[in-house]
């Protein structure tokens, strides 16, 4: 059992991974890049009141929480790539046995706590749950981490080795491969790298502390599928052979066995990764499992007068974040993907994945997540940096990933007829109004059919007296769609001359309209 | 010296101007361009290439040559903003018919590359014919040193264009905003790395200062579809028309004046070709440029 536990942990990691890869153009896969991100079980409990369709693409999910109640928390051992991540960096930093992590058992309520205060926020349509969900992070930190450092690893030392003569062509052979199917056409760079790899670390470093600290303690899709295998008709069966030697009870992945009597199993917190079966000893193999029914359970940690606390801490959160500025001026630079619902809903639907931004990295390299500017739920969101990148006229991709509909997939006509911003000059950096020299690379890039800049010819008297017929850009409002190639293609070094904002922005709130 | 023998030599040498000046003539029935029309792409190229003698004329055995289209942005063929596909693979084929080593393909483009190679169909169609279609490498760019640039003294260009034997450049006819008409010296930005950006003020001038630098061996125009506004990018069929020319020069500068003629354009309009014309980069005379015009209709 171990054994195929371990299989179908790798088999979920690398796929994870390999559909991660996958989601870059041209994107003509047969399975979805985000199919298994559609694998958390959080998402159909907070998305089920909002809207049957999307919850239907949650299948996968929606069967987990079916299995759950017969099964237990076999999510959490076998499928979540996050878990398995934690078994090898435990392995790895030697966590403690339970002997030692004994005192942090007493945290386990934390992560239904952490749940309740999700499920009380996202009545107030404040989604913390999506920061939180373990797939989620793995994505993100995929995304935004480990893949950006291994690609600029691999590029780095590619490009190094082709300066030895009898590894050019080697070298250069891999180079392309990678170039082809891993990397992007450049290094990517991401805002936040700082803050979501401490997010990511400190889940791996909690490792330090105890055994999947993260799932036991703090995993709020971990309480959700602990709360429903309460009741598990599976079992695990101590014979009375058993020696009593505590060894799986110090072992156990989950310190799921109580100290007191190992001839139990804590139910809720059970991962059934069938470690305590391989660490009975041989000759004895006490530990059997079967499909039965015990009355034996153990309740959820988490009593009236913890959810209470929890309510009082959320209710304080929501004012926190309510009161905070709101200021117009920032607001100004939140352009989102092209097919982004309206901006509250957005930041509602949106589970910081980071699967767009992923895409679009080996596209137009415009999305980014988000930093806070005037509100906690900006952070890590999607939003379009044209400085840096710009929305690829002829690409649809980040709708097509995007696993909750926060983007809706739009058909490419739609999207080249929906604006994600408007582009301004700025004239006083603008090279023909600053220096009356001609430049337009912004006119010259714009990709809509009918030119959204265009440009009127103008005479212009010089210092010397002289004359001179320059070029000088403007901006159509209803032809622009705030694609942003104006401000990335501005050959200013730093500061462009052309700048696009959120105004005049569409939103969706569903594809019909 | 006996009388005899000095009338004898004198009587020969005299023949060898003759001679000279008849194979000086001989050559001056190869044109300087030739501009063929109404067919299609394949068959244009084999018409003109006929008239210099074939493919071989330009290119030796065991050549590496650089063919050198646009595909500066991500537009299917049918909008023009790119170089018509059937016509690069048209050219890398005859490349290797004249026993070239090895064709290489690419341009720095605009937007995203793999995008722009992949729906250019300029990738596919080279690939069918055994091109080597490479993306871009940064690391691969050599600071060229212009000794005697007006406003340029160096920069960078990218390291296959340098080390090919032989450069075949092949743009396509577009309206530009910026500098009136897209042609082949105009093409050659491809091949240059830097803040392209930076080039557009002044931008006469400082693209002659490189592209001097870079001449190709052999240019030849893709007039098949041409793009009359909304350039370079295009996106719209209604500004595209369906001309089914192409102009074929070893002179780059030749090659781009007679191209004027597909948009009904006077040098004055285009002001890199007339820096190009006042410096004296263009190989021939174009004021008594010597055309071959075929029209297969």
């Amino acid at each position: 059992m171990v054994r195929s536990r371990r299989i179908v942990q790798i088999i979920f990691l690398c796929g994870f991974i390999l559909l991660f890869l996958s989601a870059r153009f041209p994107y003509e896969n047969a399975l979805d890049a985000d199919f298994l991100i559609r694998f958390s079980p959080l998402v159909p409990l907070f998305i089920l009141p909002e809207d049957i369709s999307l919850f239907l693409s949650f299948l996968p999910a929606v069967i987990i929480l079916i299995l759950t109640p017969l099964l237990g928390r076999f999510f959490c051992g076998w499928i979540c790539p996050l878990g398995t991540t934690l078994d090898v960096s435990g392995k790895m930093l030697k966590s403690p046995s339970n002997k030692l992590s004994e005192k942090w058992s007493k945290l386990r309520y934390l992560k239904f706590a952490i749940l309740a205060g999700c499920i009380i926020l996202a009545l107030f349509a404040f989604n913390l749950w999506g920061f939180l969900d373990p797939l989620s992070i793995f994505n993100r930190a995929l995304t935004v981490v480990i893949y950006p450092l291994f690609t600029l690893f691999s590029e780095v030392s590619l490009l190094a080795l082709t300066e030895i003569s009898w590894l050019e062509k080697p070298a250069y052979f891999l180079y392309d491969f990678f170039k082809d199917f891993i990397m992007p056409e450049e290094q990517i760079f991401l805002q936040q790298v700082f803050w979501i790899s401490i997010f990511f670390l400190l889940i791996i470093f909690l490792e330090k502390l105890s055994r999947r600290f993260w799932c036991r303690n703090l995993c709020p899709a971990g309480a959700l599928l602990g709360f429903l295998s309460q009741w598990r008709l599976y079992e695990r069966i101590v014979g009375n052979e058993c020696p009593i030697c505590n060894k799986c009870q110090t072992e156990c992945k989950m310190n799921a066995i109580p100290k007191a009597d190992v001839a139990m199993t804590d139910k809720v917190e059970c991962i059934e990764c069938f470690n305590c079966g391989s660490q009975c000893p041989p000759k004895t193999k006490a530990i059997t499992y079967r499909w039965c029914w015990r009355p034996y359970h153990s309740g959820v940690d988490y009593d009236r007068r913890k959810f209470i606390h929890t309510s009082a801490a959320s209710i304080f959160a929501l004012g926190l974040i309510s009161i905070g500025l709101k200021d117009r001026k920032k607001q100004q630079n939140l352009i989102r993907p092209p097919g982004a619902l309206p901006e509250q809903e957005f930041l509602n639907r949106c589970i910081r994945c980071q699967a767009c931004v992923r895409i679009c990295a080996s596209n137009g390299r415009c999305l980014q997540p988000d930093a806070i500017h005037s509100s906690a739920l900006e952070l890590w969101a999607p939003v379009a940096l044209m400085r840096e990148g710009y929305c690829e006229y002829n690409c649809i991709l980040c709708g097509q990933v995007c696993p909750t509909e926060a983007i809706l997939p739009l058909d490419l006509k739609t999207k080249q007829k929906t604006p994600i911003g408007l582009a301004y000059f700025d004239k006083n950096l603008c090279i023909p109004f600053a220096e009356h020299r001609d430049c337009i690379v912004c006119e010259e890039h714009c990709p809509t059919p009918d030119k959204a800049i265009k440009f009127e010819l103008l005479e212009k008297v010089l210092p010397d007296g002289s004359k001179k017929l320059v070029k000088y850009p403007y901006v159509i409002r209803n032809l622009c769609i705030g694609c942003g190639i104006c401000e990335m293609k501005c050959p200013l070094p730093d500061a462009p001359g052309v700048f696009v904002t959120t105004e005049n922005q569409k939103r969706y709130t569903s594809l019909l309209t | 010296m006996k009388r005899r023998t000095f009338l004898k030599g004198t009587l020969a040498a005299s023949f060898i101007p003759t001679v000279i000046t008849r194979n000086l003539h001989a050559q001056d029935q190869v044109p300087h361009a030739v501009w063929v029309e109404n067919a299609e792409p394949e068959q244009l190229l084999n018409e003109s290439l006929k008239v210099f003698g074939g493919m071989s004329a330009f290119i030796s055995p065991g050549e590496v040559v650089v063919v050198k289209p646009n595909i500066g942005w991500d537009r299917a063929p049918q909008f023009a903003a790119t170089t018509n596909p059937d016509l690069i693979k048209a050219i890398v084929r005859s490349c290797y018919e004249a026993g070239a080593k090895k064709v290489l393909v690419f341009d720095h483009t605009c937007n995203n590359p793999r995008r722009c190679y992949k729906n250019s169909k300029i990738a596919e169609l080279a690939e069918s014919v055994d091109a080597e279609v490479i993306q871009v490498r940064k690391n691969r760019y050599e600071n060229l040193t212009i000794a005697d640039g007006k406003l340029i003294d160096q920069w960078p260009i990218y390291q296959d264009y340098l080390e090919a034997d032989k450069i075949i450049n092949v743009p396509i006819a577009k309206h530009h905003s910026l500098c009136r008409v897209t042609l082949g010296m105009k093409n050659l930005m491809g091949v240059m790395g830097g803040n392209r950006g930076s080039l557009h003020s002044d931008f006469d001038i400082k693209l002659i200062d490189i592209v001097s630098k870079i001449m190709p061996d052999l240019t030849i125009i893709d007039g098949y579809r041409i793009l009359t506004s909304n350039g370079p990018v295009g996106g719209n069929v209604d500004d595209v028309v369906l001309k089914r020319t192409l102009i074929v020069s070893p002179c780059l500068v030749s090659a781009d004046y007679l191209a004027l003629d597909l948009f009904n354009l006077d040098v004055k309009e285009v002001g890199y070709l007339k820096e190009a014309l006042a410096r004296g980069i263009s190989k021939y005379d174009v004021k008594r440029l010597q055309v071959q015009r075929i029209n297969l209709a």
